[in-house]
């Protein structure tokens, strides 16, 4: 039949006690960059190292969703770039994954909320990325399902519509990329823990494994929302980062109703129909740091309620599948991307709350750059660390995403 | 994941009552010759364990006090202060 007894990214190998790269974390964001580091950068002698299994965590949690039409102008070419590399991955890769770009819809509640989304909007078109705002009438055209009479919590005034996002089939890019980076000679080493990593004259030297030791000049944690607990732990580096756990949910499946992915912040609700005709939605983080990945009924009842309003057909369909993922919040919704600071050879990719899955593509490729060449590319600078202590965060929103006593 | 705080003045009640405060830094530090990075990382600095940890809470839709608990990240359970910090 089709079972294959060997995975598509090759049989299991020996953990060599020295390689050129260690990749901590077998995400999307590692295994993006191990890819490109052996494709473009001839640095095939790179080692992933993944406490349980590749695609474990947030690379298989999140709802897949790809969009670029975030808010400012560092953080829109690196998301456009990723959405445009979609199609050249599934060619490159030889590995079809499943890119439906239905394109997004964001409600919007508010006049205020219209106001914000014109701005939005305006970064979107600067950079190239389509992006329109439209009322409340034409959100009905493209998404008849919607509830856009004034008698419901929050009455639609608007979207902002976004046509080139829309969604990827997570699990796809997870075994492509792996296939990618394996045929390029990277070892990918499954529930293989690091433990330590070692630093002599403030330099890298090598990663401590519950497999043995691996000596190395350069190391990368891309371990998800793991990330920032394990690099506090590792080298004492405290980061802006809180881990909260980021709940999602399926219903049973459906025939076609909803071929746009469409959110609303005031619901805190995202609502999407997989190919399988499931209605794939979430939003809620909690509100304190933990690293369960646990559901909660609060929750469900909150979903249940605010898709009843909105999308009305959905009353009375059941919920067939709950899961949590961990998201590693900054407080000002932009990632950390820093190498050669605190040690050389220690690079971090981390600190991207629910926007890692959208971002995997573009940052496997800058990371790659950085860790090959050891010069920080154009792209990735404005994402240093050093931003937070130099009073330069980023404008992603309009205040900060604290869970502090702020919030 | 579902959680029960224990206030000081209203006892057990649950988590969504409360608003977490972040993990406990110590005293706020004197401003005298505070440098950038030094109330950075008060302000923003974070150890994310991954375990037990002291943080503070408010009872905000209860008697609105402040006060500090710990608590373990991977359970989502208060526990008694450890041992080692006694």
């Amino acid at each position: 039949m089709f079972w294959k007894s060997k995975p598509l990214w090759g049989n299991k190998t020996r953990l060599k006690s020295s390689y050129d790269a260690v990749i901590i974390g077998g995400g999307l964001h590692g295994l993006a960059t191990a890819y490109y580091l052996a494709k473009e950068h001839g640095l095939t002698d790179v080692a992933i190292i993944e406490k349980r299994f590749i695609g474990f965590g947030g690379a298989g949690r999140n709802t897949a969703i790809v969009r670029a039409n975030q808010r400012t102008q560092y953080n829109v070419p690196l998301y456009k770039e990723a959405l445009d590399l979609w199609p050249v991955l599934t060619k490159e890769l030889d590995y079809n994954l499943m890119f439906n770009n239905c394109g997004n819809l964001n409600l919007m509640h508010s006049e205020a909320a219209m106001k914000a989304a014109r701005m939005t909007i305006a970064t979107a078109q600067f950079h190239g990325v389509e992006s329109h705002l439209i009322d409340a009438k034409q959100a009905k055209e493209l998404v008849p399902a919607l509830n856009i009479s004034e008698d419901i919590t929050f009455p639609i005034h608007g979207a902002m519509f976004h046509p080139p996002g829309g969604i990827v089939r997570h699990d796809a890019v997870v075994w492509g990329l792996a296939k990618g980076a394996a045929k390029h000679g990277v070892d990918i080493h499954q529930h293989t823990e690091a433990t330590a990593i070692h630093t002599e004259g403030g330099k890298i030297t090598g990663v401590e494994t519950s497999r043995g030791r691996i000596h190395t000049p350069r190391v990368l944690v891309s371990a998800g929302g793991y990330s920032a607990g394990l690099i506090y732990h590792m080298l004492g580096i405290k980061l802006p980062i809180a881990v909260l756990t980021i709940q999602a949910m399926v219903t049973q499946p459906l025939k076609p109703l909803l071929d746009h992915v469409v959110s609303s912040g005031a619901y805190h609700c995202y609502a999407n129909q997989t190919l399988k005709g499931e209605i794939a939605t979430g939003a809620h983080m909690d509100q304190w740091p933990n690293y369960t990945t646990q559901n909660t009924a609060h929750y469900i009842k909150h979903q249940a309620e605010a898709l009843s309003d909105w999308l009305p057909c959905l009353r009375g369909v059941k919920f067939m599948r709950i899961w949590g993922g961990l998201a590693d919040m900054t407080p000002d919704m932009a990632p950390i991307m820093d190498g050669n600071d605190h040690y050389e050879g220690f690079y971090m990719d981390c600190g991207w709350g629910y926007f890692g899955f959208k971002s995997c593509s573009a940052v496997g490729k800058y990371m790659a750059q950085y860790m090959a060449s050891g010069h920080c590319p154009d792209m990735l600078k404005p994402f240093n660390l050093r931003r937070y202590e130099n009073h330069q965060l980023m404008g992603e929103t309009a205040e900060l995403v604290s869970y502090t006593p702020n919030n | 994941m579902a959680l029960t705080l224990t206030c000081p003045v209203c006892g057990k009640r649950n988590g969504y009552e409360f608003r977490y405060g972040g993990e406990d830094k110590g005293p706020r530090p004197v401003e005298a010759g505070l440098t950038p990075a030094a109330w950075c990382d008060y302000v923003h600095m974070n150890k994310c364990t991954a375990g037990v940890q002291k943080e503070w809470w408010c009872h905000r839709d209860g008697c609105g006090s402040w006060f500090t608990t710990w608590r373990d990240t991977t359970q989502n359970l208060e526990v008694a202060k450890p041992e080692a910090s006694k």
